[in-house]
């Protein structure tokens, strides 16, 4: 496949303490572990360095919370992508960091070391719902992150915000979007809180102990983010991403466009235009394959033609500018309209998709049904 | 073998009083299978026979017995199925037998069912040795059991037996009772051959393999012997008998059990209660008490996947094979497809069909809710049998309708009776008859619409005596009642597989029942959904399943595109197991909530 730029998933699966909620490969737990981690992890990036010729636009380091680790070993496993590929002098180089773990020096530190980009875990400011999910930080917290990020000289700020979160009312959730923009920040994503399966708070909602915001709640939240962020400058341009002009994340585009990507450390995932593969989600096995140099791959599939058309479509379709139906074509040889002819008709009737010229996307209902027409595409 | 040594009994007995378990023993006891070979309740065959504890199918087996007085008898049990439904395979097996074990637990007493049985014993005229069973459970009251024997059924049950099934405890006396007790059989061997099917069941290599009593003459094989009632002859190739696996023999003397093997692939041409006599010299009248078997309640039974249905049909003509009572015709559902209505006995054996359907041929089925046959009298003087509730012509045409009535008898702790004359009055039952059994229990006999019993009385009954109450019906006949179809309609269209016949003055009530339970049931979808109950184009009653509002998932996991799409096809998995119907997507569960009771 044919790419003229790849970006690049770093994970760092460690945290402070993990929130209710997370079902995400991460792990409370002591240095000598995040160690052997680091180390594991470079020699992963400087063994695959080679596997790609085009230049990497973009940089993201998740987790967990990669700034539990220390600024050095960051800056030292950057350094070491920055040897292994061709990183452009222009890319985005994110860095999620969560309010608490970093302070004014340390950013400036990250900064200088090529970080561009900083998403702040910020959720909530409203430090019942905060301390309700397990969180770390107050809101207090956040407001110092960005103000201590905005002296570092990070121009290229982004919040994460979280709604249907349980002790979370209606009008909790307007002061929190209030809050977030007061801020300025250049980026905001707000998701909806998903109960997963095997969570703590899922168990405490199945068990009645935690209450969670009625559907209908829930749904006055949604509608309100989707009327106040666009009226106060951030525009929607995927389901769950808001940004001024010019500051889209680049590199979660990359997977909404279908683009290539390669991913680092425990569970991390790559696409390579015909594969998706992963890394062991083991933290253990990731480290001991590693160093005992045998492979870490944990998962890979090929797809195959419906289905890879199939997650084009729905990945096109989570952003605002939609699917092009002359890049489909080009892509995949096979004209839109006329493959999915029926599940379009359906959609279109029930008014959940549109076509302007030659792109489809969803409507306002459309996004909030999203997964209704999704699942129309799949074979 | 003489006929003076021969005894043929059936055991006669309530689900759970141990009618197996001392089955069983007798096998065991008289060397008729080696410990090793000895399966518990060795009997009954079928999986789900052992797994519900009850016989659907009748068994026979041959016991050699060395009594006391040194001679060696035959004694041929023939097993009976002991539920309602199969009523008339019990009859047949007792024609078959001159004597009958009614063992009765000892803690338990006897029950409605167990009373059933007896009565259609001593309709035939067969001796009833008593045994008393579970003499070793502590809350036994054999005294009682006795007085109760007594009183109710009126025979004499002083020399009952006492035994435990389970310990082997009296087994012996058991078997000496058969001896003593149970009178040989009466035969006149000169006379035309005459040999009474009581069972049969499908060999796929040996065909109909028909269980029979012979009454006169003999039967060997290489003889040309005819049914009498189907007029079909035959040549014999095989005759033997049980032990219990088939042991050919020569020949089938006067008296005997066993079984004729004759080269027939269909089960229907080999009718239960039927008389098999000599082609050459046959006998002049059949045996008494034949009669065709006809189902009683009607289901229709639709695959989920509509590409099954030529499966399905398979696997009914199977199970038909060895189950002549099953009835099923293909039908068409506006709102399921392509179909069955299947005709069975009775719910158990629905239950069973069902069943086995879903275990032993991997069917996944719709089934709407049970129901009689209608005798609906048009206008024009016509009569209908109708077996599909949406097949009821419309009211304009209709002069009355008729439904068949059972005589509903019910034994209940006197704690209870209240409560159950509450319910059968609510189910239009007609109080016809109170007895006291003994001092705690009591009998009560009602006249009841057949539908109530499929619908929930069943159920009811068990409830609202703590399962203590137990119930035994029989056909009475078609009376005239005020009933009305009523329609289930899901956004404005009618969905044919919901409409059922209730009565009038229930109509209102089973409505709001039913749309509320469907309202339950039938996910969100994008659009409201108005349910509603109509009788004609009177609507009685309504819900709204209100539209989905949000669904969506916010967040992907680093690039874990693949964890996304999974769950896209989970719940697009979800939606193909559901059927559409019109614009609306319908789980199973909701086809069955019309005949869940709750």
């Amino acid at each position: 496949m044919l790419a003229n730029s790849l970006g690049i998933y770093v994970h760092i699966p460690f945290c402070r303490a993990k929130c209710s909620y997370c079902a995400f490969v991460s792990a409370v737990c002591d240095r000598s572990l995040q160690q052997s981690y680091v180390a594991a992890l470079c020699g992963e990036i400087t063994a695959a360095g080679g596997d790609f010729s085009v230049p990497v636009d973009t940089v993201f380091f998740g987790g967990g919370t990669p700034t539990v680790l220390e600024t050095t070993e960051l800056s030292a496993i950057l350094q070491g992508l920055r040897a292994a590929f061709p990183v452009a002098a222009n890319a985005e180089i994110s860095l999620e960091a969560n309010p608490g773990t970093v302070d004014r020096n340390s950013l400036q530190i990250l900064r200088q070391a090529g970080f561009n980009r900083l998403s702040l875990g910020v959720q909530s400011f409203d430090d019942t719902v905060l301390a309700g999910i397990g969180r770390i930080h107050r809101a207090e917290d956040a407001e110092k992150a960005i103000s201590d990020a905005r002296a570092a000289g990070f121009e290229n700020i982004s919040l994460d915000l979280m709604y249907g979160l349980p002790l979370q009312s209606v009008s909790g959730w307007k002061i929190t979007l209030d809050r977030a923009v007061a801020l300025g920040p250049d980026h905001i994503s707000a998701y909806g809180l998903k109960l997963e399966e095997g969570t703590p708070l899922e168990a405490a909602v199945t068990s009645g102990q935690v209450a969670l915001p009625s559907e209908e709640d829930e749904e006055s939240m949604y509608d309100f983010l989707n009327v106040f962020l666009p009226s106060q400058g951030y525009a929607r341009y995927e389901i769950s991403n808001y940004a001024t002009p010019g500051r889209e994340c680049r590199h979660n585009l990359k997977y909404w466009n279908y683009e290539i990507y390669r991913g680092f450390g425990v569970a991390a995932h790559s696409f390579d235009g015909v594969d998706r593969f992963a890394n062991t989600d083991d933290l253990s096995t990731y480290v001991k394959s590693l160093t005992g140099g045998m492979s870490c791959e944990g998962f890979r599939e090929t797809l195959d033609l419906p289905t890879a058309m199939a997650e084009y479509v729905f990945l096109s379709l989570r952003t605002s500018r939609g699917l092009s139906g002359t890049n489909f074509s080009r892509r995949f040889g096979r004209e839109f309209v006329e493959y999915y002819e029926e599940p379009i008709a359906r959609l279109v009737r029930l008014g959940l998709l549109m076509q302007e010229t030659d792109s489809w996307r969803l409507t306002e209902r459309g996004m909030k049904l999203g997964n209704q027409a999704f699942a129309e595409f799949l074979p | 073998m003489k006929t003076s040594h021969i005894r043929n009994f059936s055991i006669i007995a309530h689900i759970d009083h141990g009618k197996s378990t001392l089955a069983d023993r007798l096998i065991e006891l008289t060397g008729t299978v080696t410990a090793r070979q000895m399966e518990n309740q060795l009997l009954d065959q079928m999986d789900l026979e052992r797994e519900r504890g009850i016989t659907i199918k009748a068994q026979a087996v041959r016991l050699d017995y060395v009594a006391q007085d040194g001679e060696t008898y035959m004694l041929n049990l023939i097993d009976t199925p002991g539920h309602v439904d199969f009523s008339y395979e019990v009859s047949r097996s007792l024609a078959a037998c001159e004597g009958a074990l009614l063992v009765v637990d000892a803690a338990q007493g006897i029950e409605a069912q167990t009373l059933a049985n007896v009565y259609l014993a001593l309709d035939h005229n067969i001796e009833i040795v008593p045994v008393i069973n579970k003499i070793d459970l502590p809350s036994a009251d054999v005294e009682k059991v006795i007085r109760e024997i007594e009183e109710v059924i009126g025979i004499d049950a002083h020399n009952a037996i006492l035994v435990s099934a389970k310990s082997g405890l009296g087994v012996p006396e058991v078997l000496e009772a058969i001896v003593k007790r149970i009178p040989a059989p009466t035969t006149d061997e000169s006379a035309p051959t005459r040999a009474l099917i009581f069972d049969s069941h499908f060999d796929s290599y040996r065909g109909v393999i028909s269980y029979v009593r012979v009454m006169d003459g003999t039967i060997a094989s290489g003889m040309k012997a005819q049914m009498m009632h189907s007029g079909r002859s035959f040549e014999v190739s095989e005759v033997g008998v049980f032990r219990p696996s088939l042991t050919p023999m020569p020949e089938l003397g006067p008296g005997q059990v066993g079984y004729v093997i004759a080269g027939i692939k269909n089960l229907k041409e080999v009718r239960v209660g039927d008389t098999i006599t000599d082609a050459a010299r046959p006998a002049k009248e059949p045996l008494p008490g034949y009669r065709k078997v006809t189902p009683m309640v009607y289901c229709g039974m639709y695959p989920v996947e509509t590409s099954e249905f030529d499966n399905l049909r398979e696997a009914l003509e199977k199970l038909q094979m060895n189950d002549a009572s099953l009835t099923f015709e293909a039908e068409t559902s506006a709102a399921l497809g392509f179909g069955f209505r299947c005709g069975f006995l009775g719910l158990l054996h629905m239950d069973v069909v069902q069943e086995r359907l879903e275990r032993e041929y991997q069917m996944s089925l719709v089934i709407t809710a049970p129901n009689v046959i209608y005798q609906v009298r048009k206008t024009d003087g016509e009569v209908l049998l109708i077996a599909n509730p949406s097949k009821m012509p419309v009211p304009q045409v209709i002069e009355a309708i008729g439904e068949p009535y059972v005589k509903a008898t019910v034994i209940v702790p006197n704690d209870f009776v209240g409560a159950i004359m509450e319910l059968s009055q609510e189910k239009r039952g007609e109080f016809k008859d109170m007895k006291y059994m003994d001092t705690t229990r009591v009998m009560l006999t009602y006249h009841l619409p057949l539908s109530e019993i499929i619908y929930d009385y069943f159920d009811k009954l068990k409830s609202v005596s703590r399962g203590y109450a137990s119930l035994d019906y029989e056909l009475e006949g078609y009376q005239e009642s005020d009933l009305v179809k009523m329609d289930i309609l899901l956004n404005e269209e009618p969905v044919d597989a919901l409409s059922i016949i209730v009565h009038r003055d229930k109509s209102v009530f089973r409505g709001r029942q039913l749309v509320e339970k469907l309202r339950s049931l039938i996910p969100r979808q994008m659009f409201a959904i108005p349910i509603q109950a109509a009788i004609g184009n009177k609507v009685i009653a309504r819900e709204t399943i209100s539209a989905m509002r949000k669904d969506v998932l916010a967040k992907c996991y680093g690039g874990d595109i693949t964890r996304k799409r999974k769950l896209l096809e989970k719940q697009k998995a979800g939606k193909k197991r559901m059927k559409q119907v019109g614009s609306v997507e319908l789980p199973q569960e909701a086809f069955m909530a019309v005949l869940k009771r709750d």
